[in-house]
């Protein structure tokens, strides 16, 4: 099977296909260029570099070895470094999910990685209340974020099967807002939403430092910042893979549980 | 774009603000206690609610800065 995938976005940085359209994906090429670029950019791997380490475990917890396997979106490879039960690993820079279920085998796995739910929500917070008291309104600073109930639907529409969606919140200290700000943006992880104003002015940054530390400052005075991981791991269908039973083919019922114990012969339960 | 111009002196300013921050302390904790008060309180957060405290915050740095000046 060829790892040779061509992301959907066209020229523009728009996705094709009727997708929506929140990232401008050309604006987000740019910034992890720069991000590449920089002196130091093993110092703002940190966080990539323990989510890929979380991947790896997850791959290592399936009880099977891959002769092939392609890591999309793998930055400096923070997954690869830690697998060897793969036998060819192709590496790329593309992210669509229904493309990465196409691409799968049947009995295929899919795990995935990547921030949700509640990342940033101090940083979110903060900004907020200041643009409110320095500027009269806000706009949005931190991506829309997906949440994990709707993860699941999300993989499921594609077609995955035999789903499972785990979180870890990951909480990192800094000095202040302006750190975690800047170590961000090394990360080439800077908002790249269309909807994103192009100007944080002074006043405000200052504001947001102050709010921030009043509202979640801690004794040390550091402040923290949220990162909440999603983890996801889907099978490409297969008639080997476990089927959800047929309903009302329960010949058990749920009250006979207390009763497993004196039983030791019952199969197990045939419930959906 | 290479030489002095208004972004690399912006930046240089930006790059010290943490440390006129930290300078700062008692000034940042009035003017967040301000705007949070108002997350616990039935008074909505507007515009300028709080420009006293952040006035004497922004006093306060750019003192801060004229003190360490290169």
């Amino acid at each position: 099977m060829s790892a040779m995938v061509y992301g959907g976005v066209s020229q523009t940085g728009s996705p094709i296909g009727g997708a929506m359209n929140v990232f401008d994906r050309n604006m987000k090429r740019k910034q992890k260029q720069w991000a590449a670029s920089l002196e130091d950019p093993d110092k703002y791997e940190y966080l990539k570099n323990e989510v890929g380490s979380r991947v790896a475990d997850r791959v290592y917890d399936i009880a099977r070895t891959f002769p092939l396997a392609l890591d999309v979106g793998c930055g400096r490879s923070h997954i690869a470094e830690h697998l060897s039960k793969v036998g060819l690993l192709f590496l790329t820079d593309v992210s669509e999910s229904t493309l990465i279920f196409h691409v799968l085998k049947p009995d295929g796995v899919f795990i995935g990685a990547m921030v949700g739910g509640e990342t940033l929500y101090e940083l979110r917070c903060s900004l907020q209340l200041a643009e409110i008291e320095r500027e009269g309104g806000f706009s949005p600073h931190v991506s829309p974020y997906t949440a994990v109930t709707d993860l699941g639907n999300i993989l499921g529409q594609v077609g995955f099967n035999m789903l499972t969606v785990d979180i870890d919140d990951i909480h990192i200290h800094y000095p202040g807002v302006f750190e975690v700000m800047s170590d961000l943006q090394a990360m080439g992880e800077s908002n790249c939403a269309w909807n994103r104003k192009s100007m944080l002015h002074r006043d405000t940054i200052l504001a947001t430092a102050a709010i921030y530390k009043e509202m979640y400052g801690c004794d040390d005075g550091s402040v923290p910042a949220t990162f909440e991981i999603l983890f996801m791991i889907g099978w490409k269908p297969h008639e080997s893979q476990a089927k959800p039973a047929r309903r009302g083919s329960a010949n058990i019922s749920f009250g006979d549980l207390g009763k497993i114990n004196q039983s030791p012969s019952m199969d197990k339960p045939k419930e959906r | 774009m290479s030489g002095a111009n208004v972004w690399t002196r912006s930046r240089e300013r930006m790059k010290r603000l943490p440390e006129l921050f930290a300078q700062c302390g008692p000034e940042a904790t009035a003017y967040g206690k301000c705007v949070t008060a108002t997350t616990a309180s039935k008074e909505e957060l507007r515009k300028d609610l709080c420009i006293r405290e952040f006035e004497a915050l922004k006093t306060c740095i750019l003192s801060a800065a004229k003190k360490t000046v290169k």
